[in-house]
């Protein structure tokens, strides 16, 4: 056959990639059964967070968190909608294709589209008492989040991204909503995590997310379930994540305050 | 940061501007009164917008405090808000336009609205014919009356002197010259045509 000078020729010899990928995944579980326990349960994980990235959206925002989650969200401002009444605000949540690890069970099946149309519903209950909507009557807001990687707590982090896009876009909000996930492991006396890494939340009894608006001190959304215990455990979980929704907060606003003043730079130059 | 603010007051005349986020507590409701881009809470003035915090001093009343933002303001078309908007179709009950400015800040995304035929004039609203007052892309300064039902859109009216058609084009498409409040003619084939014209305000003649 004449060569074919228009694509790039792979090696001659191909290796299945499994052979590699399973022993990353064995050194994986290795460490984790190693340091699972001396792992703190109020250890925040590194947050990186960023408003004002994308050019096409009116307001966006990128965070990641220390163990792999990455969420990027755009917000667009208010565009005509038929229905009368106060504004309304439009959640869209999209898992990308290469955000899990392994191989995804059917792509595209329904249990998936379903998984994100919950994550959808959840975002829009959590950021819907953030957002004045009042100001913007028979208009539609819309808020589209996309999750690169997932590393667990993906729809606390969604969350938090999602309250900075609304903000970037200059929408009118009463205050910022922050993310923040629990996860109880299924030993008989564990005690809630902040923040689990995917492993983590695989294999635990019961998950929790929950939204903080933190300068009002109001919480916008829980959701969660799972078998976790006497009820007492869970009002203890419930204190503990608010605590990291408040640690959280500074680092999303200085996002937040810097996304503002490179905005004014640029329109100045 | 701290350099980043050096360089910043070291630039500029003026003192570092001050940023907000939302949510941000700015000061209580007694010293200041709430401006644009801000909620009152409890007694106190919160942000609402991520933006440049401005302060004005009002003489007799307190200062207004206010947020803004340098770009884009998401301005939506308010009742009783003069609006220019493009006649797009038109049909012997109603004129369908589309809005194109709040006051005189651009919208981004256009809006739909409808004139009928009983706000056109302010007079003889039974005599009026839709094809005699407005042709589709006409510029028309219209006041918003109503944020419409379910099915209806933005309903406008333009039943008052100053507000009417401004700019229209004669079938030759050349942009016509207001005659009178019900005529317009045009310069190259001197033929008019009928419109409710808007009436010029009196800082905009030249004498």
């Amino acid at each position: 056959m004449p060569l074919d000078h228009r694509r790039l020729r792979g090696p001659e010899e191909s290796q299945p990639p499994a052979l590699w990928a399973a022993t990353a995944a064995e050194d994986e579980e290795d460490e984790e059964g190693a340091g699972a326990a001396p792992r703190d349960p109020c250890a925040l994980r590194p947050l990186f967070a960023r408003a004002g990235l994308l050019s096409q959206a009116q307001g966006s925002a990128y965070v990641e968190l220390g163990s792999g989650t990455k969420v990027l969200c755009a917000a667009w401002g208010p565009r005509e909608a038929a229905e009368p009444g106060p504004g309304r605000l439009l959640c869209e949540f999209r898992r990308a294709p290469f955000a899990g690890r392994g191989a995804r069970g059917r792509p595209g099946a329904a249990a998936e589209r379903e998984a994100e149309r919950e994550a959808a519903a959840a975002l829009r209950e959590a950021l819907e008492p953030a957002v004045r909507l009042g100001r913007y009557p028979r208009a539609r807001l819309a808020v589209s989040a996309l999750l690169l990687q997932d590393g667990g707590s993906a729809l606390a982090a969604a969350v938090s991204a999602a309250a900075l896009a609304l903000a970037d876009a200059g929408v009118e909000m009463y205050d910022l909503a922050v993310g923040c996930a629990l996860c109880r492991p299924p030993a008989p006396a564990a005690s809630w995590m902040l923040q689990p890494a995917e492993p983590e939340e695989r294999r635990a009894a019961a998950r929790l997310t929950l939204a903080l608006l933190p300068a009002l001190n109001q919480v916008s959304a829980v959701l969660g379930g799972g078998r976790g215990g006497p009820p007492e455990d869970w009002a203890q979980a419930l204190r503990l994540g608010l605590d990291g929704c408040h640690r959280q907060y500074p680092v999303l606003r200085q996002s937040l305050l810097r996304a503002a003043q490179r905005r004014d730079a640029a329109a100045a130059a | 940061m701290r350099a980043f603010w050096c360089a910043l007051s070291a630039a500029s005349m003026a003192p570092p501007a001050r940023y907000c986020i939302p949510g941000e507590r700015l000061c209580s409701t007694e010293e200041a009164t709430a401006g644009s881009g801000t909620y009152t809470r409890h007694g106190f003035i919160f942000s609402s917008l991520a933006g440049c915090l401005e302060r004005k001093n009002e003489d007799n009343e307190l200062p207004v405090v206010s947020v803004v933002r340098d770009s884009e303001s998401q301005l939506l078309p308010n009742v009783g808000a003069v609006v220019t908007c493009k006649v797009c179709s038109i049909n012997s009950r109603f004129a369908k336009v589309h809005i194109l400015y709040v006051g005189s800040t651009p919208l981004k995304s256009t809006f739909r609205g409808t004139i009928r035929r009983e706000d056109i004039r302010a007079t003889e609203k039974d005599k009026v014919e839709v094809y005699k007052s407005f042709r589709p892309s006409d510029i028309v300064l219209a006041k918003v009356i109503s944020l419409g039902d379910a099915q209806s859109n933005y309903l406008l009216s333009t039943a008052e002197n100053e507000l009417g058609v401004v700019v229209a084009r004669s079938e030759a498409g050349v942009q016509m010259v207001p005659i009178s409040w019900c005529e317009m003619q045009c310069p190259r084939t001197h033929t008019k045509e009928f419109r409710k014209v808007a009436r010029v305000q009196p800082q905009f003649l030249q004498t």
